[in-house]
């Protein structure tokens, strides 16, 4: 037993013919803070798909608590695997999206209850009380009967923070939590991210654009370019001495934007 | 019952191709007659005045939500008590004209409302003429939604067109059932008759399918 | 509302023609036309039931991956929407008792509707399936919902919404071209004008008043409709 939450080794992704991942080699510890930074189109959010298996990989292995994601051990061969044992991992993963996928045809807590209810087979009561908890947490207590269009960008994604925390997963995966939101709709948001990140319960594996908030909640920073790790460290070190060209010129581009 | 090929290609087969000519006709005069109907219904519809746009809608409307067969009975029925004899074959014509006349004013008026109005506001801005506006602005942009709406429209009619069989127009329909009364069999006329609309309406929804990427890509660049 | 009006209008109208047609021998032949519409309704409701499920089955099989289930669905959608209602009667009540299928002009009848707006109606479930977004389903991945519960519970709420206003169409369509039942011998409103007309020669009347049954009919599934679709887009209410 390692003390790392996920690990990539060698992982190859296509589309096609255009190679995302080309041979990532990737590890985040348990209970680790990390956030992956890169140009539009580097396969920032394809580690993240990948890793939710909303995408499937050619080559490689992607283990989640040293336990293979898209392979099994059966009789002590490994084997490609089976429906139960997939769902065995995802579960220990959640995952929020850049443009929140709630439910439109479900109340908030609607949203929250749907998975815990037809997923781990809670009863309504049991899974309401627990999703009235998590919704507060994200300061929407008040909102639960609400229906995802009649609340706001920043009050949709924290739902959806609320919904994913609901099944208890242990990893978590966002991908531009705050892209699609208006600015002054971005400090919520964040702020629900940062108070489960000093929790300390959960892996986090962020996204973001938000160089402050990176630099500020994350214990390693990495930047992917072309499919590959080009430079991984502390956030302090990736900011302010970046040692690849590559960084640096992104940096600067970014920074120049602003 | 077996299927006969003797009965098929020296009974079924001849009349059946003399009457597909009939079809076609039908087919190509409502269609044309129903492009020319549609435009004066829009046309109409759009008028300043509510003493004639409001009756067209209620007309189109009416026209819309009842049975063709029943405004082909009607006219079949109804126009000889006012004087007007004609024969069987241009009467069903007259209603399948005026029926899709109705849906190809809604065509129309889609097509025409898809044009953003900023577009004519910007040709007013221009200084353009209005009859340049329509040829050169308005027109090519409204024609990729109006000609596969059209096209459609086509196939349409002509599965309408066995219609004309309950007023003895011998038409294909018509004559599968007539072949079935002279010699008590079915089979061969009417799945031959199926067939024929079944390779006809698929040719017509490929071809449609190729004017659509056509007018797509030429114009509208 | 726009519905409202024009069923009033129409009911206004009808009251009016039955009024005027009084003068004439309406008490000959209404009864005979109302017995039709009740054939009309009949026929109608049946086919209903049977052309949504098949739009539903059809529409499905057409989403799914495995090649022969879309095959299927695809040879049924192309040839019952591809041959004319006409021929498909004709084909089930003369020619299969050829093969020694028979059935009542009735049951012909429901069949032949049913299949011809199934297939029609497979395209609108279809389409409304494909136009539920793509993170709706991720979404449910990311939250280990099963796939059997992702349809039930999500996408077919979501898809219903959507094909609300086609399907109500393709049923005001579908009234309309019960209409070609008369072909096989059964009396509905049409068929029944017909034989009243060639009775008593009022042709203004008789069919007036056809036509009208029917636009009501039609402006009844409007209505309905319309509610039906609120009632189902009723989470999208927006804000303030
Ligand atoms: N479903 C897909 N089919 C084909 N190519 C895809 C698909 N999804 C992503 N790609 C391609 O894969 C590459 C990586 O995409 P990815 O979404 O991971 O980039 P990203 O780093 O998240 O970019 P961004 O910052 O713009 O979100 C891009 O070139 C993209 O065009
Ligand atoms: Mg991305």
């Amino acid at each position: 037993m390692t003390d790392f939450a996920i690990q990539f080794d060698k992982v190859c992704k296509a589309y096609d013919d255009l190679d995302v991942l080309t041979d990532l080699d990737f590890a985040v510890r348990k209970g680790e803070v990390v956030t992956i930074m890169g140009p539009s189109g580097s396969g920032k959010t394809t580690v993240l798909r990948v890793l939710m298996t909303l995408e499937e990989i050619q080559d490689g292995v992607i283990l989640v608590q040293d336990e293979p994601l898209n392979k099994m051990y059966k009789n002590g061969d490994l084997v490609d695997a089976d429906k139960a044992h997939v769902r065995k991992i995802r579960s220990k993963i959640g995952m929020v999206f850049q443009n929140f996928n709630l439910f439109p045809h479900m109340t908030a807590l609607g949203n929250c209850i749907e998975a815990p209810m037809y997923t781990k087979g809670l009863s309504k009561q049991e899974a309401s009380e627990e999703a009235m908890k998590l919704l507060a947490m994200v300061g929407l207590a008040d909102k639960a009967n609400q229906y995802p269009s009649q609340l706001s960008g920043g009050q949709q994604q924290r739902v959806a923070i609320a919904r994913s925390l609901c099944m208890h997963p242990e990893i978590l995966l966002f991908d531009e939590p705050t892209s699609a939101l208006d600015p002054e709709m971005v400090g919520e948001v964040l702020k629900v991210i940062r108070d489960l990140a000093d929790s300390g319960r959960y892996t986090i594996l962020l996204v973001t654009h938000q160089m402050g908030f990176a630099k500020e909640v994350s214990d390693r920073v990495c930047f992917i370019d072309g499919g590959k790790i080009v430079e991984e460290n502390i956030p302090s070190e990736i900011f302010e001495n970046p040692k690849t060209e590559r960084l640096q010129q992104f940096l600067s581009k970014v920074l120049e934007a602003r | 019952m077996d299927w006969r090929w003797d009965f098929t290609f020296e009974v079924v087969m001849p009349r059946m191709i003399e009457a597909a000519g009939v079809t076609a006709w039908a087919t190509v005069a409502s269609f044309c007659l129903a492009l020319v109907g549609g435009l004066i219904l829009m046309l109409l519809k759009q008028h300043r005045s509510v003493w004639i746009s409001r009756p067209t809608t209620e007309f189109i409307e009416f026209i819309r939500a009842t049975p063709l067969l029943v405004q082909i009975f009607f006219l079949f029925f109804l126009l000889p008590d006012f004087g007007i004899t004609l024969p069987p074959l241009t009467t069903g014509i007259l209603a399948i004209a005026i029926y899709n006349s109705a849906l190809c004013a809604e065509v129309y008026r889609a097509g025409f409302e898809a044009v953003p109005r900023g577009q004519w506001e910007a040709c007013v801005a221009l200084n353009i003429s209005t009859y340049r506006t329509f040829r050169d602005i308005i027109i090519p942009q409204s024609l990729p939604p109006i000609i596969p709406a059209l096209g459609n429209y086509f196939v349409a009619i002509f599965k309408e067109t066995p219609l004309l069989s309950f007023v003895a127009v011998a038409e294909i329909m018509q004559i599968s059932k007539l072949i079935g009364a002279e010699y008590y069999r079915f089979t061969e006329a009417v799945t031959i008759a199926g067939i024929f609309f079944l390779v006809m309406s698929l040719i017509a929804a490929f071809m449609i399918r190729q004017v659509e990427n056509f007018v797509k890509h030429r114009i509208v660049r | 509302m726009k519905p409202r009006i024009a069923i009033l209008a129409a009911l206004g109208a009808f009251i009016v023609g039955l009024s005027v047609a009084t003068f004439a021998e309406l008490k000959l032949f209404l009864p005979p036309i109302l017995r039709g519409a009740v054939v009309t309704l009949q026929i109608s409701f049946w086919s209903w039931l049977l052309f949504v499920s098949l739009s539903c089955i059809a529409g499905l099989g057409r989403w799914q991956r495995n090649l022969l289930v879309r095959w299927t669905a695809t040879v049924y959608i192309e040839v019952f929407r591809g041959t004319s209602l006409l021929v498909i009667l004709f084909w089930l009540f003369f020619v299969l008792p050829e093969f020694g299928i028979i059935m009542s002009p009735f049951v012909a009848g429901v069949l032949g509707v049913g299949l011809n707006f199934g297939a029609y109606g497979a395209e609108v479930v279809r389409g409304a399936l494909t136009a539920v977004p793509k993170g709706q389903r991720e979404a449910a991945i990311a939250l280990n919902i099963k796939p059997r519960n992702f349809v039930v519970r999500i996408l077919f709420p979501q898809a219903i919404a959507i094909m609300v206003p086609g399907m109500v169409n393709l049923t005001i369509e579908m009234i309309k071209a019960t209409a070609l039942v008369s072909a096989i011998t059964l009396v509905d409103i049409t068929y029944a004008s017909v034989q009243q007309n060639q009775l008593y020669f009022r042709t203004l009347e008789i069919f007036t008043i056809a036509l009208l049954l029917y636009y009501c009919f039609a402006q009844f599934v409007r209505f309905g409709g319309a509610a039906l679709e609120e009632y189902f887009t009723r989470h999208l209410a927006k804000r303030r």
